[in-house]
């Protein structure tokens, strides 16, 4: 079979099987086995078998391309505006490869799935986007996905059972007592690894933005899973509402997208008729162009809009739009000169990266994800730490293509606050998992700016090397906190010599995440990532030392407080004496169900960040940066236009042997500082962290209260969109309706006064006459004596005066 | 021809048909009236859905799909002397409202069960609503429209008035006003359109000549062809809503100047927005509509929220502008403006309610404002090259978005109604826990009101997706506020949902009278959200049918812009060109 | 000496007529004011035979003259009916109030 072919199926299968578990758990789970028991198989074994799909999708990738990217897959950034014309797209039925020239741009496979709506040339699509990145994100989060659906049936088997919620207390004193909910959280799981793949296998940002969309109400659910806690709710509305934010930017990058390109598709698709459409990726860097980033046609044509509406006002009538289309089109390129259009394409990538400022939980939208950890700890392991939350460094990934150097300036600079925050705080925190969650924002901050300072390889892979020490380290908390029921590392301690197996992976986990190794030969996988990562801030410092110096030094500084405090948890949590007698008795080792998984994991987590040899026989190569290397984006990153100075090394250039013994050297020795300060204070206890907490109270306040951003936000944000509700309801119920409600009132006053006015004018008019012609009645009344003699003597006089009358008028 | 008139009378006039018959029934037996309201509006429905089964060739009836002209029209004379006829048809914009309309009653009808007082009173006036409604999406004559209109009003009228809470009377008479304010406006533009419309005029215009296949489109009768042919002094007018539509965009009939400076044709689609505006609602007319759901039963809130707000919409694009294209190119600012600011005011008012209803009622105006946003968006201008393709994705984003709010807001009324029948309040804050008590309904109005959210796989995404995404084109600055929506929207629905489903405990009364979700709730709500998914995955299932329709309009309106609009606008700017004086010349 | 003309005829008419009605207003007992009803009636009949006899007429033009005999011909034969009913009406005032004093009979007085 067609690889082509292949692959799409493959992964749509394990994409789609955990959307049919959770189907099926949705219409049937409370009757699936006692209490609910089969939907953790059932869901289990639907992401077990996706996992066994994305594995052999991996292995015949490999066994299709090799494990190393094409010779001088590097050097071709700078070929590949020679080989422009050789790179005209090839097309196969169907389905396409992005570029036969393998050498230049990655191998790639895209078509739609179906259509959602299409209008003109305008078309919204479900389709798909598979190249080495999306196979082995598959990879990863089908593999850490499927441990943590093992661990969870471990960890949640409370919930097969009443269950007392010690943390909710009713009305009447009484803890909370209710009936189990097992299956609802793995319904919630497979729910989330079909969003969570189906955001990978995308092949274009609307889809993307869909799932990207129901990867946050996933979230939403897992955090408030104890919905009868308020703090858990509190906690989801948080999460998707500060999300939601970012997505508000997030739209307005894909208007600008939108607006401009008329496409959402990352890859060109060729429809049935064999038309290709041309997609984001080709639109912006033109192969023709030697892939190098160039506002795309209809940018400048809609940021030049009044030129172009002038040139249609000189061909008016029924002559449009032919002759002026194509005047228009011939003057596009002295436009795009111009820099027309530049502008919407900055716009277009700080709007996406917006996105992925909430989704990855960076600053100033970090405040989320810490809150998030009121979820049970299967799902900070998957979905806040490993997966969902790396979506959005996935997606700047992605769409590194479409990001003007500017763009990747903003990230880097976001990436690096982020990551200085986090660990700041991360340093005074007590609570376990929300130590591990500060460190996720950390590392997700590293990430952001290593792709911001170009490292795509070096980002993405700390991406996946991060997902498997971070999930490991979730997991060991959770099942320390299974063991003692509390999240509070002020209450533990010793805890290594009742659960082993669980101190040493962590163990494991921490030595990986700060990047441990014996330098320049061997390490855990956080050696090699982190390194990388501060190989490319040096490297790009080398080239702008003003911003460079800043990152650089954020990245060294970071990876010593990573070390301090990570093993500030370990040393507080399973070394020196139990500091509560009580737990500590309790406390026991997890279930194998939960610790087998952990093994797993430690050992991805340990070897992961390797690449084998060269010199190893048939396994020469293989490696995840290798994997990442086949699908690094064509082209240049390039100069800034706005900002001028601003040039972006290429990656390879931190390979470089000066380079990079200087990054290991920096973070090497800084990690080894920061171990060891926590060794002095956690681990042998010779220093008392209390007196530094005396020494420095401000700043200790100041970063326990985690900078205070919920406070300002809630002054900032939240009391105003408060305030502004209420204002409107005034205005609604006050105002309109006020003047609504006065018109009636006047309506009905004038409708008195009208009444009035024909009470006692018009009837008394009536009223009058009547009484007039009464009162002239009774007063002739008395003219009537009912006395002949007196009428006789009436009608004579009447008579005379009458016949004088008519002698006057006819003698006139 | 008179298959088509058996048709589409028998849809329209079966359930007042069918009040008309109950009235014979006796009164003491409100079970049976029930029923046999409901089997009338089933069978309505399947007439509908009949029409609307896949595969229809628009030969017997059935609704071919991908057609945009009118389907089963007819033209029957009805008051020959003011030349009004009993004109029906219909096409996909109308006949997706039709179908949704249909669906709704037979609903809402299932929904009205719990209401035991005047029982057969209550069924007749409903049938009668349901007359009104299917009457004035499917009517083609304006004089008939506007009697549709007003069938449909007082029905509603007294609805609210005897069925519902207790500042009935207030919410009645305040939707009646405000509606009627409309309606008069509407009168007043339907006339001035009357007397100013001559089918000698159009039928000079090319194309447009009796026995011309655009002539033929009109559906004018045979009458009036005569008359035409015969003699072309006395001015022919017409009440005809298509003709009318193509002499505001062929002929100059409209554009003499009225008043203040402006136009004929800008004064009637002032007239006539604002009577459009007031029951879609908008902003800051939109006042009548949380008293009227607040005091509205159920099934009633249902209906108004999912149909009656879909007539405005309806109305703007059916009427004010292919009638009015001069007056609605010049006011599409306006038009969208209003449409942002709805978006942002019903939203932020729904965050302050404490009432569950009112919280609804508000999310509606917020919605329906993505309506009027898709449909204002005119961005087939000269400085886009006349593209229509961003104007026809907004305009089918607002058909959409129609279809998908009457779904997702009945399903919400429906859903404050199930609760509100068992504890008799509806004060957010005395809610909680709800979810624990009664999973499966809890579970269905997560998923409806996540339909409201404009959650992806929910059909309230679609619309508002593809109308936020048309509006960039047309202007920057509408497309920001516009997307700024969605944050509201999401603060909005799930600290409601939190409210009211979350939390350990029920807080308020009655708390022992929650019981789970009966068979007959689940028979209303389960279609509901199937059809909220469905068109949520699949949105194609509705844009074949009135995709079509739309685009022609706006594709029409394109053409106009082009041909007409901007060549006026060059000679006010005094810069004759060859199009300009073609557009002088143009058919008077 | 004048001859007898219609002048003299209506002056003994007029006479009659005055004295009728002098007689209807200064009589209190109501035989008298009949009295002077058929007076003033019969004065009106001397005016009616007069005017249209032929024999004192001086218009030959005038066509037939026998209108005012009939006329005063109807006059005696009402005047008669009157009188009858105007007794009737005396005799029954008289039996209630046991006088014919018009000036007693007020009871139809506004």
């Amino acid at each position: 079979m067609e690889l082509s072919a292949l692959l799409p199926i493959l992964l749509g299968i394990a994409w789609l099987l955990p959307l049919a578990s959770f189907t099926l758990i949705v219409l049937f789970g409370p009757r699936m086995g006692k209490h609910g028991v089969g939907a953790s198989y059932l869901a289990t074994s639907a992401i077990a078998i996706g996992a066994l799909c994305s594995w052999f999708s991996l292995f015949c990738w490999f066994g299709h391309y090799g494990f190393k990217p094409a010779e001088h897959g590097a050097g071709s950034q700078f070929a590949a505006a020679d080989h422009a014309e050789a790179l005209t797209p090839a097309l196969s039925q169907g389905e396409k490869e992005t570029a036969t020239d393998h050498e230049s741009y990655p191998r790639a496979y895209t078509n739609d799935l179906y259509t959602l709506g299409q209008f003109g040339s305008l078309k919204i699509t479900i389709s798909y986007y598979i190249d080495a990145l999306t196979v082995g994100m598959f990879a990863m989060v089908t593999l850490i996905a499927t441990c943590i659906h093992f661990y969870a049936i471990g960890y949640m088997h409370d919930e097969l059972h009443d269950v007392t919620d010690h943390e909710v207390t009713l009305s009447d004193g009484h803890h909370l007592h209710r009936p189990g909910r097992f299956h609802r959280f793995f319904q919630y799981l497979s729910l989330f690894c079909f969003s969570m793949l189906g955001l990978v296998y995308a092949g274009n940002i609307a889809m993307v933005f869909v799932f990207w969309e129901l990867v946050g109400i996933c979230s939403y659910f897992l955090i408030g899973f104890y919905i009868e806690r308020k703090s858990a709710s509190n906690a989801a509305n948080k999460a998707f509402i500060v999300n939601r934010v970012g997505d508000f930017g997030m739209i307005i990058g894909l208007m600008a997208l939108w607006g401009g390109l008329g496409t959402f598709a990352f890859g060109d698709v060729t429809d049935a008729d064999g038309k290709v459409e041309r997609g984001i990726f080709s639109q912006v860097r033109d192969p023709a162009n030697g892939y190098a980033l160039a506002a795309p046609d209809g940018m400048v044509r809609s940021a030049a809009f009044d030129a172009v509406e002038e040139i249609a006002f000189e061909h008016p009538g029924r002559l449009m739009p032919g002759a002026a289309a194509s005047e228009i089109n011939s003057r596009i390129p002295s436009w795009r000169a111009d820099h027309y259009g530049y502008w919407l394409l900055v716009i277009a990538g700080v709007g996406i990266f917006c996105g992925c400022v909430g989704k990855s939980a960076q600053f100033p939208l970090h405040v989320w994800l810490p809150d998030a950890m009121e979820g049970p700890t299967p799902v900070s392991a998957l979905v806040h730490s490993a997966t969902m939350v790396a979506a959005g460094v996935y997606l700047v990934g992605r769409f590194l293509p479409v990001f003007a150097p500017e763009v990747l300036l903003v990230i880097a600079y976001t990436g690096c606050i982020t990551l200085f925050i986090a660990a700041t705080i991360a340093i005074t925190a007590t609570d376990i998992k929300r130590v591990l969650a500060y460190s996720t924002v950390s590392q997700l901050g590293y990430m952001m700016l290593a792709l911001g300072v170009g490292g795509w390889v070096a980002g993405l892979f700390h991406l996946i090397t991060h997902a498997f020490f971070k999930s490991l380290l979730f997991m060991c908390s959770g099942s320390v906190i299974h063991a003692t029921h509390t999240n509070e590392m002020t209450k533990m301690g010793g805890l290594r010599k009742k659960m082993p197996v669980t101190a040493y992976t962590m163990l494991v986990g921490c030595l990986a995440i700060i990047g441990a190794g014996i330098p320049f030969l061997i390490g855990f996988s956080g050696y090699y990532s982190k390194d990388a990562i501060v190989a490319q801030a040096l490297s790009f410092s080398l080239a702008n030392p003003l911003h460079g110096a800043v990152f650089f030094y954020a990245a060294v500084g970071g990876a010593a407080m990573t070390a301090f405090y990570m093993f500030r948890l370990w040393y507080m949590t399973f070394a020196g004496p139990p500091r509560d007698h009580h737990i500590y008795d309790h406390a026991h080792e997890s279930p194998k169900i939960m610790y087998r998984p952990l093994i797993v994991l430690a050992v991805f987590a340990a070897l992961v960040g390797c690449t084998v040899p060269d010199w190893f026989p048939a396994l020469g190569g293989l490696g995840v940066q290798n994997l990442l290397e086949q699908a690094r984006p064509a082209g240049e990153l390039g100069e800034g236009v706005l900002m001028a100075g601003l040039a972006y090394p290429e990656e390879h250039a931190s390979h470089a042997h000066s380079i990079h013994v200087q990054a290991t050297v920096y973070a090497f020795s800084t990690a080894l500082g920061g171990f060891l300060l926590a060794t002095v204070f956690y681990g042998l206890r010779w220093l008392n962290p209390a007196d530094v907490k005396q020494q420095f109270f401000p700043v200790y306040n100041f970063l326990l209260n985690k900078w205070y951003f919920d406070e300002l936000y809630d002054f900032l944000f939240v009391k105003p969109a408060h305030f502004v509700a209420f204002l409107i309801t005034f205005v609604d119920r006050r105002l309109i309706d006020g003047f609504i409600d006065n018109l009636a009132r006047w309506a009905r006053k004038l409708a008195h006064f009208d009444d009035l006015i024909d009470r006692y004018f018009v009837d008394g008019l009536v009223n009058l006459t009547a009484a007039w012609t009464y009162s002239l009645g009774s007063s002739l009344r008395s003219l009537q004596t009912g006395r002949l003699r007196q009428y006789v003597m009436l009608i004579v006089i009447g008579l005379v005066a009458l016949s004088v009358l008519i002698n006057f008028a006819s003698a006139r | 021809m008179e298959s088509h008139l058996i048709l589409l009378s028998l849809i329209v006039f079966l359930p007042a048909a069918g009040a008309l018959a109950l009235a014979f029934f006796p009164k003491d037996k409100p079970e049976l009236i029930k029923l046999v309201s409901l089997f009338i509006t089933i069978a309505v429905f399947l007439i509908t859905l009949w029409m609307a089964w896949p595969g229809g060739d628009g030969e017997n009836g059935q609704f071919q799909k991908g057609a945009a002209e009118m389907q089963d029209a007819f033209n029957v004379p009805w008051i020959p002397s003011f030349n009004i006829y009993y004109l029906m048809g219909v096409d996909g914009i109308s006949f997706t409202l039709v179908l949704l309309t249909s669906f709704l009653s037979v609903l809402a009808m299932g929904a009205s069960w719990p209401i035991n007082k005047h029982v057969k009173a209550y069924c007749i006036l409903y049938l009668l609503l349901e007359t009104g409604m299917l009457g004035v999406f499917m009517a083609l004559d304006f004089f008939l429209f506007y009697v549709f209109w007003e069938v449909m009003l007082l029905p509603m009228y007294f609805l609210i008035g005897v069925w519902g809470g207790p500042r009935r009377e207030y919410a009645a008479i305040k939707f009646f006003l405000y509606t009627l304010l409309g309606s008069v406006f509407m009168l007043i533009a339907i006339l001035m359109l009357y007397f100013n419309s001559d089918l000698n005029v159009l039928a000079k215009v090319e194309g447009f000549a009796p026995g011309e296949a655009g002539w033929n489109q009109l559906h004018l009768g045979p009458a009036a062809a005569e008359l035409v042919q015969a003699d072309g002094a006395e001015p022919l007018h017409t009440f005809n809503i298509l003709a009318l539509a193509k002499m505001g965009q062929h002929t100059s009939l409209f554009d003499d100047e009225m008043l203040w400076g402006k136009s004929l044709q800008w004064w009637a689609f002032i007239l006539l927005f604002i009577g459009f505006a007031i029951k879609v609602p908008i902003v800051p007319v939109h006042t009548w509509l949380p008293d009227a759901h607040v005091e509205a039963p159920t099934p009633i809130s249902m209906i108004l929220a999912g149909v009656l707000l879909k007539m405005g919409g309806y109305g703007i694009i059916r009427i004010c502008y292919p009638i009015c294209p001069d007056a609605g190119y010049d006011l599409a600012y306006v038009v969208t403006f209003i449409g942002v600011l709805s978006m942002l005011y019903g939203a932020f008012a729904a965050l302050a309610q404490k009432d569950f209803k009112r919280l609804v009622a508000y999310s509606s105006v917020s919605h329906m404002g993505y309506v009027m946003l898709g449909i204002g968006v005119w961005s087939a201008v000269a400085g886009t090259n006349y593209n229509p393709e961003y104007w026809q994705l907004g305009m089918n984003g607002a058909m959409f978005q129609m279809i998908a709010h009457g779904i997702s807001s009945a399903g919400m009324f429906f859903m404050v109604g199930v609760i509100y029948d068992r504890v008799h309040h509806r004060n957010l804050d005395e809610f909680g826990g709800l979810f624990a008590k009664s999973p499966v309904y809890s579970g269905l109005a997560f998923g409806i009101f996540f339909a409201g959210l404009g959650l992806p796989g929910l059909c309230g995404f679609i619309g508002e997706v593809f109308v936020t995404l048309s509006v960039w084109n047309y202007s920057h600055a509408l497309a920001v506020v516009s997307a700024s929506t969605v944050i509201l929207t999401a603060a909005y629905i799930l600290w409601t949902l939190q409210r009211v489903y979350l939390g350990a405990e029920y807080k308020g009364p009655h708390g022992d009278h929650i019981t789970p979700i009966t068979g007959r709730e689940l028979a209303i709500a389960v279609p509901l959200l199937a059809f909220a998914i469905w068109f949520g995955v699949y949105p194609r299932a509705v844009l074949d049918y009135m995709e079509p329709s739309i685009n022609q309009e706006v594709d029409d309106l394109a053409i106009w812009t082009r041909d007409v609009k901007e060549p006026r606008l060059l000679l006010e700017r005094n810069r004759p060109t060859r199009g300009a004086e073609e557009a002088v010349g143009m058919v008077r | 000496m004048e001859p007898v003309g219609i002048s003299h005829f209506m002056t003994v008419g007029a006479i009659m007529f005055v004295c009728g009605v002098v007689c209807m207003a200064t009589k209190r007992n109501a035989l008298g004011v009949l009295m002077g009803i058929e007076l003033v009636l019969n004065g009106a009949n001397v005016n009616f035979v007069a005017l249209s006899s032929d024999f004192l007429t001086t218009n030959p033009a005038r066509g037939l003259g026998l209108d005012g005999q009939f006329i005063a011909l109807f006059v005696i034969v009402l005047a008669a009916a009157e009188a009858a009913v105007a007794l009737a009406i005396t005799l029954n005032f008289y039996n209630n109030h046991s006088t014919v004093d018009v000036d007693r009979a007020d009871e139809l007085k506004g």
